[in-house]
């Protein structure tokens, strides 16, 4: 999850702090003093993490662009100058490009933004800015909410009572409700103080930075990882109250299925599984040997023709993980776990995940002894449209193609005679389904008419066929009920002209 | 929580107008006799034919059931049901909402049964009243799903929603007929609610959303207003549509689909086609594809006016020439150049419809998938960069959109695995591990089977998993018994649950066979890695052979009782010879003298190869050298390992030589599994002892390289 750190530049973030005795500082300073904390901590707890850092008064200005370099970070943000007036709404308009220009619009992201509570006067305040929410026209609308989900953190050099003495808290609170509640202000706590503000970053730390270190079971083998980013809590979106679902600290792999079967799924998120040392003694297990398998794919040819390195977790809470590694470049490659949706069946042709289980449990190798056979996918029930050869007629071509084949295959009777069949038959069957009887009777004419336009030289079946069909359409179309059933397949007429009598039906 | 109108999607109930005056001609004529004016004069063209108002209603009524099965099937989270129900002079129930009754094929069928209107029956009874009533009794049935979900959420089983949508497709005369048909359906509604209120079959209706279309000839003037959505009460809402019917009644369902189910519309283009006439050209054509609308989660978020330059995308706004007033989104295909399997970052599936389902280009592109290809999507841009955004490809013979991440990923440049702790370790299980991983292979099985201790399919492959990793050391040089070909076979029968008596016959056989390398003496692939010189001496390394063979059954040994008796064969059988204990008092001299031995047995090993070489398999060669080069790669200051080719498979190859050497112990047990009447056998080296003491190593003192031979050969 990317950061974005929006930093409030105005001048009244270098109103000095009263403080007694001793050297005296602005609220700039304070501010700067949490987000080194801040970096910090990432730098050593939580490195993949992209930040980028704006600063904002009545402009914009993308200082550092999104990296992982925090000693940029932390140059930027000693360097920072003063400006004039705090307009959030056009900072909050940067932040929403830059972060869709890097990420798109599905990436989740978490904007830290650092202020005073001065929120800005007259045109451009944040005041103004909400109380004209809903006056805008379709091209100026307030940023928020953020097309990509987004957590929004918003660390006050200020304390509760200052901020509650105009109405900044109330607008900030206004501003998380715009983010759909994603989000937290954070406030100090007592004077302003370097002390203060450690406990303030701290806790935002605690909130969203705290890295995510989890257990890999395999059976027996188990090893200890860090899960990059960290798997946030899932709302299942049903039809009863939803409670929030959270990835547990243990993950157990269920079994494995090959990359060709899981077939690209679709997935919430996508999380490095970063093996950790708790302890130096302990190597890593379990992870590591699959990982190691990609490190050295020209010893291991065997695993290099099967790599089914996806493993399927499964968490206590119905969580379906699935493990993966995913070939980013073919020099590295890392393990990954992606969350499904949470739920019995994530994949439709998987089947429940419930329900896999162990190959050696059925009658005989579901894969085959070759490996050439997969159980996989798992076919639906009901064939959908496109596979069935559905009838539609809404347009009238579809109607003219369905009689055109039918006229085709009169006129190479009886060498066609099975599909002349099997077309009128679809024809009979959805004019009837339809209710379009004036059809089947215009069909049945167009089958006469051919008979009498047969060349001398046709097959003297062909005659006999043609009346026999159209003579069938003509009683289906009157709806006895002798006629008309819908299963009723119109079959061919039995002749024999081997023996020479066309009258020698059976 | 936000209310889409798919919340009202779990039911539908189609409410068609089955009175005579529905057997009316919508008189839009389709010529269906075309070939006729190509085959010259005399020929007399049939007349057009033209649909009915019922024909009309029906088959856009049925169109719209497709595209809802085709995208909504009925196992996935969103189930939607159909209730279809004809009304004349009564009402004809034409399906239910039993799972089996939803399919286009069971409803076709059906209407069949009911055929198209009777003309000639009395207007005066017939009424679409009948099915109207009857809608809003079955929108208060229960379904199989919300009897489902009330049975699983027993406390909470109010919470199940039951909302509802009727559309009703009839010849209206006037508003004021529109308005009593809506009155009707709204007083049903308050009296099936109450009856609902006091049964446990029933569910009262929370929302209904009634969908009124009337359909008039064309050419006639509409005798009834359209209507937007208006609220009649709390729970009925209402909307009135008036259209001709043909083709504006199919474009005005389709709409109406689309907006019912989130649907939305993806043009792909340029698919190249071969002409049925000119095989050897191909021409680009469009397909249009419905799915649900969250496919395009990220061009309608990107529409929303912010700085960013998304002018760039090509939103075609224009009217798709199909689906009439919906917009559609164009995606250009790209021919897949590969079948590689590859596992793309996908951030939504969602199954499609295509709009025109018959068409030659829907079949060729829909076919061309079911087959088993995957076509990449790109979003057609006015500036060069090419952006892949989504995928078509089909699983078990439903297609499905992918939606792909086209931006940069937050996980790019991760750490390397080979910084990372365990990183530098190089000699991992590999093979072994992939191995382990083809037989731990899942495969689905059916709903609630349950084996004898009542464990879930899950359940029980997380027990094979255990079982499988009681002992199962990672790396190369932390085992002997797992670099050894003759090991195998009880490798792989104690991890089993239960063993057959077979299986057991297996491991002990694989026990004597060992007990005959070591008599033999066989070099062991012991790995040298942390030892300075050679390593440990030919029976200290059989002794940690045996050790860790025993620890390996001990794991398993509470399985059963076969279990155990396999334990019990290799603690008879080991190398515990009383001589180790004399040995080791004679102290060093022997050993020194062993050594000498073993260096020239060496050479005579490596003499000895080649033949044995040949014979096996390359796959065993392959593996052999490849745990040879791992070995040497451990200890790059470690002299050359003693037992450089384990020659673990020799003796099964080689050709059976009888006369030469005592018999083996595997003879000899084998003997005396077949011949019952024995009690007990005799050791072997007991047999030949002197003095009840069987002298070790008896052709060390012959001849360099001549036990070699005898090493080497089968003993069958």
């Amino acid at each position: 999850m990317p950061t974005v750190v929006l930093m409030d530049s105005s001048l009244s973030m270098t109103r000095p702090v009263s403080q007694e005795g001793s050297e005296e500082f602005q609220r700039k300073n304070l501010a700067v003093h949490g987000l080194t904390m801040l970096f910090e901590h990432m730098a050593t707890n939580y490195k993949l993490e992209f930040t980028s850092l704006v600063a904002f008064s009545s402009l914009w200005e993308l200082m550092v662009p999104f990296t992982r370099d925090y000693n940029t970070l932390q140059e930027a943000l000693s360097n920072l100058e003063d400006y004039d007036k705090t307009c959030l709404e056009s900072a909050l308009h940067g932040v929403s490009n830059i972060v869709q220009q890097e990420w798109g619009s599905t990436c989740p992201c978490q904007v830290v933004l650092v202020t005073d509570g001065a929120l800005g006067i007259g045109r451009g305040s944040l005041r103004h800015s909400l109380h004209t929410l809903k006056q805008r026209v379709e091209d100026k609308k307030f940023p928020l909410p953020f097309p990509f989900p987004a957590k929004m953190f918003i660390m006050c050099i200020a304390n509760v009572e200052e901020l509650q003495s105009t109405d900044a808290m109330d607008n900030l609170e206004q501003l998380i409700g715009l983010n759909g509640g994603e989000g937290q202000i954070f406030t100090m706590e007592g004077p302003l103080c370097l002390k203060s503000v450690q406990s303030m970053f701290g806790k935002l730390i605690d909130q969203a930075y705290t890295p995510f270190y989890a257990v890999l079971h395999c059976g027996n083998l188990a090893s200890d990882v860090q899960v990059f980013p960290r798997p946030e809590p899932v709302l299942v979106d049903e039809e009863v109250d939803p409670i929030p679902k959270a990835v547990q600290t243990d993950l157990e792999i269920v079994g494995f299925i090959e990359i060709a079967d899981i077939s690209s799924p679709p997935v919430l998120s996508r999380h490095l599984v970063l093996p950790i040392a708790v302890n130096k003694e302990v190597d890593e297990v379990g992870a590591g040997t699959t990982e190691d398998a990609e490190e050295e794919p020209s010893a291991n040819q065997m695993a290099g023709k099967s790599p089914n390195f996806c493993v399927l977790l499964h968490g206590s809470l119905k969580f379906v993980l699935l493990n993966q590694n995913n070939f980013y470049s073919k020099k590295k490659s890392n393990l990954m776990m992606s969350l499904f949706e949470p739920g019995p069946e994530p994949l439709p042709w998987l089947g429940k995940i419930s329900q896999l289980g162990p190959i050696s449990d059925a009658a005989e190798n579901p894969y085959g002894e070759d490996d050439s056979k997969s159980p996989f996918p798992l076919q639906p029930k009901n064939k959908r449209s496109y596979a069935q050869n559905v009838t539609v007629w809404i347009k009238a071509n579809g109607l003219q193609t369905d009689v055109q084949k039918i006229l085709r295959n009169a006129r190479k009777l009886p060498e066609k005679t099975q599909t002349f069949y099997k077309e009128l038959n679809r024809l009979r069957k959805a004019a009837l389904a339809f209710g379009f009887w004036e059809l089947l009777k215009g069909v049945a004419e167009l089958l006469e008419r051919e008979c009498t336009l047969l060349p001398d030289s046709a097959h003297p079946d062909a005659a006999f066929q043609l009346s026999h069909a159209a003579q069938q359409l003509k009683l289906a179309s009157t709806g006895d009920s002798q006629y008309s059933a819908f299963n009723h397949n119109i079959t061919p007429l039995h002749t024999d002209f081997s023996g020479g009598g066309a009258g020698d039906r059976m | 929580m936000k209310v889409t109108s798919s919340r009202f999607s779990h039911k539908t109930a189609f409410v068609v107008d089955h009175c005579p005056y529905m057997a009316e001609s919508s008189r839009q004529m389709v010529e269906c006799d075309m070939l006729t004016k190509s085959r010259g004069q005399g020929v007399i063209p049939l007349a057009p034919v033209s649909k009915s108002l019922w024909t009309c209603a029906v088959e856009c009524s049925m169109e719209y059931c497709r595209i809802l099965y085709d995208v909504y099937p009925t196992r996935k989270l969103v189930r939607s049901y159909v209730h279809y129900i004809v009304s004349d002079s009564e009402f004809h129930s034409l399906n239910s909402w039993r799972q089996e009754d939803q399919s286009t094929q069971e409803l076709m069928a059906a209407l069949a049964s009911v055929g198209p209107p009777n003309p000639r029956e009395d207007p005066e009874c017939c009424s679409v009243l009948h099915g109207l009533v009857a809608a809003v009794e079955s929108l208060c049935a229960i379904t199989q799903y919300q009897h489902e979900a009330r049975r699983t959420l027993m406390d909470v089983a109010d919470r199940v929603a039951n909302r509802g949508r009727i559309i009703c497709l009839t010849n209206a005369k006037s508003d004021t007929h529109v308005r009593m048909l809506e009155d009707c359906v709204s007083e049903t509604i308050q009296e099936q609610n109450k009856l609902a209120a006091g049964s446990d079959r029933l569910m009262p209706i929370q929302r209904c959303e009634l969908v009124l279309v009337h359909i008039y000839p064309q050419g006639d003037d509409t005798l009834v207003s359209d209507r937007s959505r208006k609220e009649l009460s709390s729970v009925l809402s209402s909307e009135v549509h008036s259209v001709r019917a043909g083709r504006h009644l199919a474009s005005k369902l389709n709409i109406l689909v689309q907006q019912h189910f989130d649907l939305a519309s993806t043009t792909i283009t340029n698919i190249p086609m071969k002409e049925e006439q000119h095989a050897n050209t191909s021409a680009n054509y469009d397909v249009e594809l419905l799915h649900h609308r969250d496919a395009h989660l990220e061009f309608i978020k990107s529409a929303q006016p912010c700085f960013l330059c998304t002018g760039d995308l090509h939103m075609a706004g224009s009217t798709s020439r199909d689906s009439g007033l919906k917009e559609t989104v164009t995606l250009k295909w790209c021919t897949p150049r590969t079948n590689n399997v590859e596992l793309h970052y996908c951030t939504g599936a969602y199954r499609i419809s295509p709009v025109d389902v018959n068409s030659r280009p829907s079949s060729c592109l829909t076919n061309f998938l079911l087959n088993g290809r995957s076509v990449l999507l790109e979003q057609p841009r006015k500036s060069g960069s090419k952006v892949i955004s989504h995928m078509l490809s089909s699983h078990g013979g439903e297609i499905f959109l992918h939606v792909l991440n086209s931006t940069r990923s937050t996980l790019e440049d991760p750490p390397s695995i080979s910084e990372g702790c365990g990183g530098r370790v190089t000699d991992y299980r590999i093979t072994d591990f992939g191995e382990f991983m083809r037989e731990n292979r899942l495969t689905p099985f059916s709903e609630g089977v349950l084996d004898a201790s009542g464990r879930t399919s899950s359940e029980r492959a997380k027990a094979q998993l255990e079982r499988h990793t009681r002992y199962w050391p990672m790396i190369i040089s932390q085992t002997t018994i797992f670099n050894m070909q003759a090991v195998v076979p009880l490798a792989n029968l104690i991890v089993k649950e239960s063993l057959s008596e077979e299986d057991v016959l297996t491991c002990q056989k694989t026990v004597f066979n060992l007990v005959d390398m070591e008599r033999k003496n066989d070099p062991l692939p012991i790995s040298t890695v942390g030892s300075r010189g050679k390593g440990p001496k030919r029976d200290e390394q059989y002794r940690i052979m045996w050790n860790e063979l025993e620890t390996l059954v001990k794991a398993h040994v509470g399985s059963s009782e076969r279990h155990q008796r396999v334990l019990e064969c290799i603690s008879a059988c080991r190398s515990k010879p009383p001589e180790e204990e004399e040995r080791k008092k004679r102290g060093r001299k022997r050993e020194d003298k062993e050594d000498k031995a073993e260096k020239n047995g060496k050479d005579a090993d490596e003499k000895a190869w080649p033949d044995s070489e040949r014979l096996k398999g390359p796959q065993e060669r392959e593996k052999e050298e490849q745990t040879e080069s791992e070995m040497i790669k451990d200890s790059p200051d470690s002299p050359e390992p003693l037992n450089k080719k384990p020659r673990l498979m020799s003796e099964e190859i080689q050709p059976p030589q009888k006369s030469k050497g005592p018999v083996s112990l595997l003879t000899m047990w084998t003997n005396r599994i077949t011949a019952t009447s024995r009690k007990h056998e005799v050791f072997a080296g007991r047999l030949n002892s002197v003095n009840n003491k069987a002298e070790l190593y008896q052709h060390l003192k012959e001849d360099n390289g001549m036990d070699l031979h005898e090493n080497g050969k089968a003993t069958r």
